[in-house]
């Protein structure tokens, strides 16, 4: 059974604004799955047909076996809105048990569980201060310990990082990444790439309402990944001749001091080595190369090309 | 499940109004309220304020006992005025922002991401909202409960309906106030129209008033009218006997006799044309106030009724018959306040009689639940769009 199974979600706000196109999308039990876009790909509207904040104009698809939109399975799904507000008259410990409370965990879990997240988020000693005070990163530390309050099988963050200094966001991603030790599977709505390629298991890059690419990371990169091979000299034209004929049917690019060739298979970048050892060619090093996510992202951004530039909300979209 | 959403809902309602500081402010202006009623007085001498006495030689024990003294200024200023104006107005000031606090962004999302349908989530916040009225009215009958048993001498448990009572007036604003917090998501214009809303029952209710007043005085016209016309025609046929008795029957401008027996009447008596023209004024003014003031009614009707809901409270804490009955106690001498009752100077007493009448007759299920009625429809269309929107 799969944590989220979408397929054809579509969503059209008033004024005819298609926010989502017909998602298809899939979170396996026990993964941290990442969906990264450009503001106004309709990322959090995805996020909020999920938590039924949104209504979908047409959804097919289970989140924890049941249905897109039963209200008791909430209680099995931690939440982290984006821009989430808690209530300034509420201290830090006392946001965790109302939210708690509302998903239905007992009074003594409450006590319990509040001091063990506090502690895990590194918020103890501010438990029992207003959140009103807090810091845009301590809000997203007691938001996080709020969304695992009910013991989720399902947690979804939208930006959990956003405000988070580097010390934090390491924090965060050891907090995720116990989350998916502990079983849990973990959405994560994130703008930045890099954490994202850090800790997710899957990603699914999301534009203007569609989702273009999904699957891990070594899927998407598939035919992309290769090895640069520098040279202590500059390369010739007689190297990249001699280079070609060793490397039959592979994408080889050149550069200066570097030529890339594009194959995962480590034995079909050894010809190259060979040949150019053969010839007295002095190499510096050889190094396995892969695209980042962001290469990805932009790639697929660009490819779109509806889209005008990347990163851009529409008009008249909401985020 | 639904007993620990419900308990935090309230918990949480309770900790926004005590972060609140108009709702300390309130408070405190209740507790100085009781106090400045506790600090009033009435002995032998007059009325009296802390330990200064006024003397007065009409105004004192001799006409009015403590416990009516202490009866009529609660149902004078406490009700009509304190409960009914400025701790709602204050109250409204309070509440007005739950609504567009609880959908502002950021906070709904979280809210809605729980196993709690939106209509339970809506009605209750709605109800923990009522909590803050109920605090408030709570300390107030209390304190005025204790003044009115240790200095009046006179326990009045009825004062404590003052609870539901005032509550049950207060969420009748506080719906239409909820209703329009979601639709413009607005705390001020919430408040604004609320009070606006508010002021238009008060204009409702004071037109229905003038309107049923009208209608009493058109059909007492008309009443009187039709006796008037009576004794015409009858002094105009003992004249008519009269001047045919002398050998003088009424002629017309010719000279020659009047052969029709209505002309002959008019003859003999001209004031009876007149008193028949007022008639026909009288009859033509009846239906059109009928019909006004059946416009009137209905619109009140679907209205909520806000003064005959706080209105309640009086007639269930002293009626103006245990006053009159009091006061002739005291005072030895037949009182009865309702020989002046109030209304317009130029109004006819006898139709502001029967307004008054009409008014008392009215039951307390009408007045109640013509109200619930009202404020189950906003509360409906609250629901809908609470549950029905994107946040």
């Amino acid at each position: 059974m799969s944590a989220i199974q979408l397929t054809g979600v579509e969503k059209v706000y008033k004024g005819r604004v298609h926010a989502l196109r017909g998602v298809d999308l899939t979170v396996h039990p026990g993964e941290i799955f990442g969906l990264l876009g450009p503001n106004g790909a309709g990322k959090s509207t995805l996020v909020k047909i999920l938590m039924t904040v949104i209504r979908p104009t047409k959804c097919q698809g289970t989140v924890l076996g049941n249905p897109v939109g039963d209200r008791q399975t909430l209680a099995r799904i931690g939440y982290l809105p984006e821009h989430h507000r808690f209530p300034g008259y509420l201290k830090g410990r006392q946001v965790l048990e109302f939210f708690a409370a509302m998903s239905g965990v007992p009074r003594q879990t409450r006590r319990k569980r509040s001091s063990q997240l506090l502690e895990l988020v590194g918020m103890s000693e501010w438990a029992d201060k207003k959140v009103g005070g807090y810091s845009k990163g301590m809000r997203q530390r007691v938001g996080i310990a709020q969304a695992l309050m009910n013991n989720p099988d399902l947690v979804l963050l939208d930006e959990p990082t956003d405000g988070v200094d580097p010390v934090g966001r390491r924090e965060i991603r050891t907090i995720l990444a116990r989350m998916k030790d502990e079983g849990r599977a973990v959405f994560l709505n994130s703008h930045l790439l890099s954490e994202l390629e850090m800790v997710c298991d899957r990603v699914a890059i999301m534009v203007q309402g569609k989702v273009l690419r999904q699957g891990t990371i070594e899927e998407l990169t598939e035919g992309k990944r290769g090895y640069a091979i520098s040279g202590a000299e500059p390369f010739t034209e007689e190297h990249h001749t001699l280079i070609r004929s060793v490397t039959d049917g592979l994408e080889v690019t050149f550069e200066s001091h570097r030529t890339t060739v594009l194959t995962s298979d480590p034995a079909r970048i050894q010809p190259v080595i060979d040949a150019l050892r053969a010839r007295g060619v002095v190499l510096a090093a050889v190094n396995p190369m892969r695209p980042t996510l962001e290469d990805l992202f932009m790639e697929t951004v660009a490819s779109d090309a509806s889209h005008g530039r990347p990163g851009a909300a529409r008009k008249g979209v909401r985020p | 499940m639904i007993l620990t959403q419900t308990v935090a809902l309230f918990v949480d309602a309770y900790r926004e109004l005590n972060a609140r500081k108009l709702f300390w402010i309130t408070m405190a202006l209740n507790i100085l309220a009781v106090a400045i009623f506790a600090a009033l007085g009435i002995n032998a001498r007059g009325p009296s304020f802390l330990h200064w006495t006024f003397d007065n030689e009409f105004f004192n024990t001799g006409l009015i006992s403590k416990e009516l003294f202490y009866k009529l200024q609660f149902t004078t200023w406490g009700i009509p005025i304190w409960l009914s104006w400025v701790a709602t107005i204050l109250a409204l000031i309070s509440t007005a922002g739950m609504f567009p606090d609880l959908i502002s962004s950021g906070v709904i999302e979280t809210m809605l991401s729980r196993p709690i349908s939106r209509w339970r989530l809506f009605l209750t916040k709605y109800l923990a909202g009522l909590l803050f009225v109920a605090m408030q009215v709570t300390v107030f009958s209390l304190g005025c409960f204790l003044v009115i048993w240790l200095r009046g001498g006179s326990a009045e448990p009825a004062l404590f309906l003052a609870i539901p009572i005032v509550v049950l007036f207060f969420s009748y604003l506080f719906a239409f106030c909820a209703l329009l917090g979601l639709v413009t998501r607005s705390t001020i214009a919430a408040l604004l129209l609320t009070i606006l809303f508010w002021f238009m029952v008060f204009l409702t209710n004071t037109a229905e008033s003038m309107v049923l007043l009208q209608r009493e005085g058109a059909i007492l016209r008309l009443e009187d009218a039709k006796r008037n016309v009576e004794n015409q025609e009858t002094f105009a046929e003992r004249r008519l006997e009269q001047l045919e008795r002398n050998g003088n029957p009424p002629t017309d401008a010719n000279g020659e006799l009047i052969t029709d027996q209505d002309a002959r009447m008019l003859a003999a008596n001209p004031a009876l044309k007149m008193s028949r023209e007022r008639l026909a004024k009288a009859e033509r003014a009846v239906p059109t106030w009928k019909a006004w003031a059946a416009r009137a009614v209905a619109l009140k009707t679907v209205l909520p009724k806000t003064q005959e809901t706080i209105a309640l409270l009086e007639r269930n804490l002293i009626s103006r018959e245990e006053i009159n009955r009091l006061m002739s106690e005291s005072s030895g001498v037949e009182v009865n306040l309702d020989e002046q009752p109030d209304g317009p100077a130029m109004a006819d007493p006898r139709a502001q009689q029967r307004v008054k009448e009409i008014v008392h007759a009215r039951s307390v299920g009408w007045v109640v639940g013509t109200s619930l009625g009202f404020e189950a429809i906003v509360l409906a269309a609250c629901v809908l769009i609470f549950s029905r929107r994107d946040f």
